[in-house]
């Protein structure tokens, strides 16, 4: 059970890895596009004044939204594309649940985002001369990890709503910015109002990234960083269950609608 | 599951509902499939005819667990197809016609590989299966090729080849040679006959009458959504009566005078005239060939007559029968 898991794993990540290895628009999402975001960030926090800005909330964010978008628009274009070309039909009707697919291919996405984070990491080591010395190394990789599973969580979560319906892709890609401000990918959430950090609580992100801003900045205080991982982990949680209720909601409806084909 | 039949489809009902309008309030509900009730037999091969849009894409799509019937029960090899959709599904094999269905820049072999896994396939079941099967559509030779290079015809083969990686019991086949040319069409068939040749069942739908009738032990002509005929091959031929159809092809100029005199037919005969640019053609349809023959003997010279056959009725000619509504 376990083997053929991770063999479905492997697959998946073939199949993604093959369709895009070539592909100019993911070279720009996942490359491009947050090396543009970390260089005009770090460009405009040094001409605010401020010569060591925060490397999470310049450099670092630049590359967490480039995952971010690059997740968004590599889920939605997967099933849009499936759907086009009768792929989702043929998943969908194989005993492999379609809950399962789904969550393997976001989890190939999120992973190749890190691509994203690596190049923006790069940029603020090679050309703003960031150094790492002092950062709490360890707390800052699980609050990386914690991100990506909350990115993965999210991912399932409105992949849901990308095989409901033709509509979903615009939907989903209409909640990419929102959910970027929310997360405070780019500045601190305390400069968000407060209704908007009500909605940011719901975010596990949100609560990993802050997570992972305190470990660079060398926190080691588990009361304040333990707070911050239970969350991030706990509403990551709560996001998978919900993609697991909705998958059965999902899969009976689009069996009633035919919206499996697009033709 | 000991059930005999690998397919019971009792009143099978689907209705789609549309919505138009800004807010999606207007809402257009379509009958696709009508209460329609047929069994398949085990290791038969069932053909399923209709015009575009009759149902039978709809049928296959809900037999196969990808539609949810509106109302019906649907059986699959004793296994309820609404509520054990996972066990149908390890057991059926579908393909849809046309060239969807394949990742283009994957391998023949890595777009197989991709679906042995979501099937549960043991690699080493695997290994073993992917070059039988290649072998088995004729593609051994592009094995490594990436699918966007093939032809519509090698990758209906490739459809194939797919809905058999896990040897399932029941394959259904949507349109399978549609878009092949001839050569490919015939080797298809000829696996198909192999399939059948195995013990597997077959549901087939297509709208190539001669397919048909060379390849299916019963047919099933669906229209509007109904099943109107289900019978086999022979015995819908003989349904529609045992009557010859006589064609003449006949000068513009001629057709009047030659009408007037097929006028005297008696009534168990009928006439039809046809477009044949630059000609026209008068299709009767006769249980007495011999008397049409005198009647039409004396204008057997090129001044009236420019051809003329005379031949027994094909399922094309039943099928048109019926799909235009006349005697069945």
């Amino acid at each position: 059970m376990i083997g053929r898991f991770f063999r479905l794993v492997v697959r998946q990540m073939n199949v993604q890895l093959q369709i895009r290895i070539f592909n100019q628009y993911t070279i720009l999402l996942f490359f491009l596009q947050p090396l543009v975001f970390s260089t005009v960030g770090m460009i405009l926090a040094r001409a605010a004044g401020n010569q060591t800005p925060d490397l999470v909330y310049t450099v670092i964010g630049g590359g967490i939204m480039g995952m971010w978008s690059g997740l968004v628009f590599t889920s939605t274009y997967d099933i849009a594309r499936d759907r086009r070309d009768g792929m989702l039909e043929l998943i969908v009707g194989s005993p492999t649940p379609l809950a399962r697919v789904e969550a393997i291919r976001t989890f190939a996405n999120v992973l190749a985002g890190l691509v994203s984070l690596a190049a923006a990491f790069l940029a603020a080591v090679l050309i703003f001369k960031y150094s790492l010395a002092g950062a709490n190394i360890p707390a800052a990789l699980l609050s990386l990890l914690l991100i990506l599973f909350g990115m993965w969580c999210i991912g399932i979560f409105l992949a849901n709503f990308l095989v409901w319906s033709r509509l979903g892709g615009t939907m989903v890609e209409f909640v990419e910015l929102p959910v970027a401000v929310l997360c405070g990918f780019m500045y601190p959430l305390r400069v968000l109002p407060v209704w908007m950090q009500a909605i940011s609580a719901v975010l596990p992100i949100s609560w990993a990234l802050q997570a992972l801003d305190e470990s660079l900045s060398g926190g080691r205080d588990l009361a304040l960083l333990g707070p911050q991982w239970g969350l991030a982990f706990g509403i990551s949680l709560v996001f998978w269950a919900l993609s697991l209720w909705l998958d059965g909601k999902v899969h009976d409806r689009v069996r009633i609608t035919g919206e499996l084909n697009s033709i | 599951m000991g059930s005999r039949f690998a397919v019971e489809a009792r009143l099978l009902h689907k209705e789609f509902i549309s919505r138009s309008g800004f807010w999606h309030t207007k809402t257009k509900t379509t009958v696709a499939v009508q209460e329609i009730t047929f069994r398949v037999n085990k290791g038969e091969l069932f053909g399923l005819l209709g015009p575009n849009g009759a149902g039978k894409t709809t049928t296959v799509k809900m037999l196969s667990t990808l539609l949810l019937p509106t109302a019906g029960t649907i059986s699959i090899l004793g296994y309820d197809a609404v509520k054990q959709t996972q066990e149908v599904r390890k057991r059926i094999g579908f393909t849809f016609g046309g060239a969807r269905g394949l990742y283009g820049r994957l391998s023949a072999r890595d777009n197989l590989r991709y679906f042995a896994e979501l099937y549960g396939l043991e690699p080493a079941v695997t290994q073993r299966r992917i070059p039988e099967l290649l072998e088995l559509v004729g593609l051994s030779y592009k094995t490594e090729d990436r699918v966007e290079t093939f032809s519509s015809g090698m990758q209906q083969r490739l459809h194939l080849a797919r809905a058999l990686l896990h040897d399932p019991e029941l394959i259904f086949l949507d349109e399978p040679t549609v878009g092949i040319d001839p050569v490919g069409a015939r080797e298809l068939r000829s696996t198909v006959k192999e399939l059948i040749a195995r013990g597997k069942t077959l549901l087939l739908t297509t709208h190539y009458m001669a397919e048909a009738e060379e390849l299916c032990d019963r047919i099933a002509i669906i229209k509007q959504g109904s099943i109107v005929a289900l019978d086999t091959p022979a015995a819908l031929k003989r349904s529609i009566s045992g009557d010859s159809l006589i064609d003449v092809q006949v000068k513009k100029e001629s057709l009047v005078v030659l009408k007037e005199h097929l006028a005297r037919l008696d009534g168990r005969s009928s006439m039809q005239v046809l477009d044949a640019p630059p000609f026209k053609t008068i299709s009767i349809r006769t249980p007495e060939p011999g008397a049409v023959m005198q009647l039409l003997a004396p204008f057997l010279n090129p001044e009236f007559i420019l051809g003329l056959e005379v031949r027994n009725q094909t399922l094309e000619d039943v099928y048109v029968a019926i799909i235009q509504g006349e005697q069945a």
